[in-house]
């Protein structure tokens, strides 16, 4: 069939089908990242905590907006090949804007995982102002000794030794372990407490017998119980899921005869006082309640009565290094954990604090609060548990030294310091305090404000943020323990994080959806178009045409893109 | 819309040059968002300094739609839709825009941001 204006303009609107599909299609894609601009600006204002401003490297987003523009140049000039006949210098062209397509997609990844692999913790002060302060970093590897304490390692031959884990984990001496069955138990749980047992020798094993009436005795005088799982069994996943199946369906069982029960006393209690509908508020609670109590002397024979939970004990005594999300910070105290599919670990916590290489320190929030109650920001900072760590009270010192002159310097010019000056030290900041007192320690960080001769870290030297691989910037990032107390809510930097992370990765992420969508096209263009072109070269031009149309609106989006996030 | 060989060779010299225009304003955004000589309104990141960003970034947008899309010699159809999906779009950021100027107020208009805060309970003010 052929179909009519493919390459033709109608007579009516003097546009061809291709063209009117592609800016019906572009029309909604606006009103998308529209809604989503949109969103962005109703989380900015309504932010109930320091919107982040320049949070991300400008460098990448730079680097990706001229790669953006140039790919624009080149589909258009790989139009024109087209339209002039020219299908090598199309091929040449349109590799450089698919190209240039990858590379985008290349430095979106880069920046991704710089974001995954950093982390930020809210570190909870007592004090009159509710919030908190944050450090960010990159968390540092540890061993486990033989005393039961952390000791942080070192990349070894370009790698960790292999029983490290991340300094961010529950260390819990493990003596009793209770599972639920009346949720399921979550497996993965169960198998990686058995491979850590496995791997310090500690036996995990039942401390008395599971066992159920059989169905088949119920009511019978001597009924003699089945023994389901035996005390010193071994603690499997298989042997749970028994367990489980068996607690299920001597539920089911027993809710059923307890059901007819109670149908039956309501039967009863209507019938005794006459009354034609159901209601505690009208029949006498006193009679209900005596022949409630008879119903369950008499329903315990007829019950099967599987427990809801068994124990089991752990010798030796196995010390668990957990991750903290699997339990609530409330399922965390001094001699048991309780973990989010209600097993409970009975022993003694051990010391399970957060090491982290730090490269920011932020106080904007706690400035917010204190300023919103009316209180000084900085003396509410200056009891902060942050600003008494040693390590972090240096940093702070140096920036309220630096402060000082910043603040003389920009007077000169009727200015004053922002919030983002006042409460976050940046890793360039921390970098350009520790290279100047490491080479002078009575270095005036005041007057090197003041007469603006502080170097800060240039962009390449931290392309995705603070380089915790460069041994030269990384030895400034002080390792600090955060006591697991301390530690209010963690993350890396994804949406978990804050909204801002939240709308960040959503709208480019879309976005990056969109430059690997027109790759796609306009790949298929490239390597399949061969064929097409030799026998209707125009109608491959107004493809290419309407494809690059598509990629100048993922241009367009980008060119709003990178100031809104990466500059404002 | 260039057909003859003469017409594109003059557009894909138009190109190159909006191309280039493109970087240049990219570079002076950044300038202007990193220069303290060329911070606008208050020291740091402030109203004054969006507007302008925005205002260099709808002037790309603007160069990129009019060239490059080609939307300098289109038909008036094609004006019809994108300007549709336009209104929307600046619809519903001045409706939170506008939301944000015009709150419904709980807390005291002489607190912080107007809204009442349960840690304060001050601003429990019912105007």
């Amino acid at each position: 069939m052929e179909i009519p204006f493919v390459v033709n303009a109608r007579k009516d609107t003097g546009l061809n089908n291709s063209k009117v599909g592609i800016w019906l299609f572009l029309a909604s894609e606006v009103t998308l990242f529209g809604g989503l601009f949109s969103g962005y600006l109703f989380l900015r204002l309504y932010a109930d905590y320091p919107w982040p401003e320049r949070a991300l490297p400008i460098l990448p987003g730079l680097i990706n907006t001229f790669i953006l523009i140039g790919s624009s140049v080149t589909v258009v000039f790989a139009w024109a090949a087209l339209k002039m006949r020219e299908w090598r210098k199309f091929q040449f062209y349109m590799s450089i804007t698919i190209a240039c397509a990858l590379g985008f997609m290349v430095l979106k990844a880069i920046e991704y995982n710089a974001k995954f692999s950093h982390h930020a913790v809210r570190i909870s002060d007592s004090g009159p102002v509710e919030g908190y302060g944050i450090l960010e970093g990159h968390k540092k590897k540890v061993v486990l000794e033989e005393n039961d304490h952390l000791h942080v390692v070192h990349k070894e031959n370009g790698k960790y030794p292999e029983e490290s884990f991340d300094a961010n984990r529950i260390v819990f001496k493990a003596s009793e372990m209770t599972f639920t069955l009346t949720r399921p138990v979550h497996d993965a749980f169960v198998i990686e407490i058995l491979k850590q047992a496995a791997r310090r020798d500690s036996k995990i094993t039942l401390i008395e017998d599971y066992a159920v009436k059989d169905e088949d005795q119920i009511g019978k005088d001597g009924a003699e119980k089945i023994k389901i799982l035996k005390a010193g069994d071994e603690l499997t996943t298989d042997a749970l899921d028994k367990a489980e199946d068996v607690f299920l369906t001597s539920r089911a069982h027993d809710s059923a005869i307890r059901t007819n029960f109670e149908k039956a006393s309501w039967a009863w209690i209507r019938d005794e006082k006459g009354i034609d509908q159901p209601g505690y508020d009208i029949i006498d609670l006193e009679v209900w309640k005596e022949r409630r109590k008879e119903d369950n002397d008499k329903l315990t024979p007829l019950m099967i009565g599987a427990g809801s939970g068994i124990t089991f004990k752990v010798e030796p005594a196995l010390t668990l290094i957990l991750e903290p999300s699997w339990m609530t910070s409330n399922g965390r105290n001094a001699d048991q954990l309780k973990l989010r599919d209600d097993t409970v670990i009975k022993g003694k916590m051990l010391e399970s604090p957060m090491i982290l290489g730090v490269d920011a320190i932020d106080f904007s929030f706690t400035a917010m609060r204190a300023k919103e109650q009316g209180l000084d920001p900085d003396a509410v900072i200056e009891k902060s548990w942050i600003v008494q760590e040693p390590k972090l009270k240096a940093i702070w010192e140096n920036h309220q030294e630096w402060l000082k002159g910043e603040t003389i310097r920009l007077a000169k010019k009727d200015r004053k310091p922002s919030d983002f000056d006042r409460y976050r030290v940046t890793w360039q900041k921390i970098v350009a305090y520790a290279q100047v007192k490491e080479a002078d320690p009575d270095a005036d960080l005041a007057k090197m404000a003041e007469e603006k001769t502080l170097a800060l870290p240039g962009w390449f030297d931290g392309f995705a943020g603070a380089d915790h691989y460069n041994p030269e910037m990384a030895k400034h990032f002080p390792e600090v323990t955060i006591p697991r107390e301390k530690v209010d809510f963690e993350s890396t930097f994804t949406p978990k994080w804050s909204t801002y992370y939240a709308i960040y990765f959503t709208i480019t992420g879309l976005h990056g959806l969109h430059v690997i969508g027109g790759m796609i096209v306009l790949g298929y263009y490239l390597f399949f178009g061969r064929k097409m072109y030799d026998s209707n070269p125009e109608w491959l031009a107004n493809r290419v045409e309407v494809g690059g149309l598509f990629w100048h609106f993922v241009d367009l989006v980008w060119i709003f893109l990178f100031p809104i996030l990466y500059l404002m | 819309m260039a057909d003859s060989v003469a017409e594109i060779q003059k557009a894909k010299r138009l190109y190159f040059f909006i191309g280039m225009l493109l970087f240049f304003f990219t570079v002076v955004t950044v300038l202007v968002a990193t220069v303290e000589a060329l911070d606008f309104g208050e020291h740091g990141f402030d109203g004054v300094d969006a507007v302008i960003g925005l205002l260099i970034a709808a002037f790309k947008a603007s160069l990129v739609m009019i060239i490059f899309m080609h939307l300098n010699h289109e038909k008036p159809l094609i004006y019809f839709f994108y300007g549709l999906a336009l209104l929307m779009a600046f619809f519903c950021m001045w409706l939170i825009g506008w939301s944000k100027s015009d709150p419904i107020q709980f807390g005291s208009p002489t607190k912080v941001d107007g809204f009442y805060n349960p840690a304060n309970p001050a601003t429990d003010v019912h105007d």
